[in-house]
């Protein structure tokens, strides 16, 4: 008993905060998300009780759905792609090299940059006409129009960014995972008369699919919370019409929630961000699932 | 031979991968006029864009928010993360096992859930552009407390026992010998918190409505929108938020990687 009461007096801080900031906020949105703002005035004063409207609301709005289907294209090309890079990157890495360490921090030194700040630097790059990536590209003789400002490239410009910004992350998981394989493995695939292909096919690949699949998890949670990496590059834009209506090409939820939230429509904002908890426990069950029958 | 192929095709990769910052650095040293030449390296280097962000457009200002911001962040997240992780670690004690899953289902939380009602509690304690709003709701850092609260549990228990045999007090046992015994998770868990928050641009940007509390990727965002065609002055407000990151990160790497790799895996 006394060291309960000693240990909650360490703990205290950390509580407090917890429950404040992270325990409440959990119940708290969900009450915003049963109000909207009336009075703009008074924002949190003047909220009205609406009910499953907001939920109802966003079951029928395109924009919602619109934003869903871009995040889940940004995921299918950009959780692919950082997956190949990382994990060439680390088999190559893998080996006896000289100066490995130090490819090693290069390739990593962008994952712990600002995301936003980051997204500037590409932006400028990618600007037309004269940006340098743009005017390279038309050098080689790639007519291209501006990057970020057509539908057809801005998002996959926006992916080429982020995974080469993010892959050193995938690549030191992927080098970490690689050095607990035994070397018999390896051996036995040799004995067999494997090269080094087959070694990597039938020895490595095998043996990080739970890897894998986690990365593929991430990813998708990743994206759903993607927001600066656009607010940077493109805002959304540009405009794209699809039958008679007019949709933004790189509008991701992440960055729908933040306009709604923005224009103070914290109510639905909420709503939106609830939704996304759900999708977000949806794809971690799915991910222990998957694991635990591996393991059976 | 084959070699030689691997050792080409990684420089040229890593070449590629820092090709933004190395352009945004050549850039920060460009006259505006010459920010769009293709040339690499400045006909004309000057200093003049750094001494203009920091003189005319208080990004000097900024710089220090960032800093004290980020700095106070990690210390007491740290510290609280390093208190409690003390008692998970080494103390029986009523609710144990049911706080410790509680602080870790928080961490299946998208950040974006937390941060309307967040803004809305900061907004109603009357925090807008304060230190305070941008540090102290995410003082709680879960990531921290798992990583210190399994780092702890492998120190022996014999210690404790010795010292306490001496007549240590708790806080003693926990400032003497738990503390600099776990010096190196706690390094990782300061600079993982210092680079979140010097990093934390959304939250910084809806938390601050008046100019004096800009941190530097908020001034960097206002700034863009102000002034389009300012590309040398962009860069070298970027420069500013991203070289001293950078530098910190080439000098702590091993604590930098091992902290992220051990964290993702484990949680």
């Amino acid at each position: 008993m006394k060291d309960t009461l000693t240990s909650y007096l360490f703990l205290l801080p950390f509580l407090l905060i917890f429950l404040v900031f992270l325990a409440f906020p959990v119940f708290y949105a969900f009450y915003l998300s049963m109000h909207e703002v009336r009075d703009l005035t008074d924002v949190f004063g003047g909220m009205e009780w609406v009910g499953f409207k907001n939920y109802l609301k966003l079951m029928r709005d395109a924009r919602f759905w619109w934003s869903f289907l871009i995040t889940l294209y940004y995921a299918a090309l950009s959780i692919p792609l950082g997956i190949l890079v990382s994990f060439t990157l680390a088999v190559i890495l893998n080996q006896p090299l000289k100066f490995r360490n130090a490819y090693r921090s290069a390739i990593f030194l962008p994952y712990i940059l600002d995301v936003f700040v980051v997204g500037i630097v590409w932006t400028f790059l990618y600007s037309y006409p004269y940006g340098v990536i743009t005017r390279l590209l038309m050098k080689i003789g790639i007519k291209i129009p501006g990057l970020l400002s057509t539908p057809g490239t801005a998002l996959p410009s926006v992916v080429v960014a982020m995974v080469l910004k993010n892959c050193g992350f995938g690549m030191v998981l992927f080098l970490a995972s690689l050095q607990n394989i035994p070397r018999s493995l390896y051996e036995a695939c040799e004995v067999d008369g494997g090269g080094a292909w087959e070694k990597v096919r039938f020895v490595t690949i095998p043996l990080l699919k739970p890897l894998f699949l986690f990365m593929v998890i991430i990813g998708i949670i990743g994206a759903f919370s993607a927001f600066a990496e656009f607010y940077a590059m493109t805002g959304g834009g540009p405009a794209v019409i699809v039958g008679n209506k007019t949709f933004l090409s790189t509008e991701v939820t992440g960055l729908y929630l933040y306009r709604n939230f923005e224009q103070l429509k914290l109510g639905y904002a909420a709503s939106i961000s609830y939704t996304l908890l759900f999708i977000n426990l949806a794809f971690s069950y799915l991910a222990s699932l998957s694991m635990r029958r591996r393991f059976v | 031979m084959k070699k030689g192929i691997l050792y080409i095709l990684l420089t040229v990769f890593t070449f590629i991968v820092l090709f933004p910052f190395l352009w945004m650095l050549s850039t920060s040293f460009k006259p505006n006029p010459e920010a769009l030449s293709l040339r690499f390296f400045p006909k004309h280097p000057t200093l003049e864009n750094f001494k203009r962000i920091i003189r005319d457009y208080s990004f000097g200002r900024y710089f220090i928010n960032s800093l004290i911001v980020a700095t106070s962040a990690a210390f007491f997240a740290t510290l609280f993360a390093s208190l409690a992780s003390y008692v998970f670690a080494k103390k029986e004690f009523l609710g144990k096992r049911v706080l410790f899953s509680l602080f870790l289902s928080s961490m299946m939380v998208p950040g974006l859930m937390f941060m309307i009602p967040q803004f809305a509690i900061v907004y109603r304690f009357g925090w807008m552009n304060t230190y305070r709003a941008m540090v102290v709701p995410h003082l709680a850092n879960v990531f921290g407390l798992f990583l210190l609260t399994q780092y702890m549990k492998t120190l022996p228990d014999s210690l404790i026992e010795a010292a306490r045999i001496d007549g240590a007090s708790e806080f003693q046992i926990f400032l003497k010998i738990i503390l600099p015994l776990s010096a190196p998770v706690i390094a990782t868990v300061f600079l993982l918190t210092f680079q979140f928050h010097w990093n934390n641009f959304l939250w910084q940007l809806i938390v601050t409505t008046s100019e004096k509390m800009y941190t530097v990727p908020v001034g960097l965002a206002m700034f863009r929108s102000a002034h389009e065609e300012l590309y040398s002055l962009k860069m070298a407000a970027s420069t500013l938020s991203i070289v001293p990151i950078a530098i910190i990160f080439l000098f702590t790497q091993r604590y930098f990687i091992e902290g992220l790799t051990r964290g993702a895996i484990k949680g």
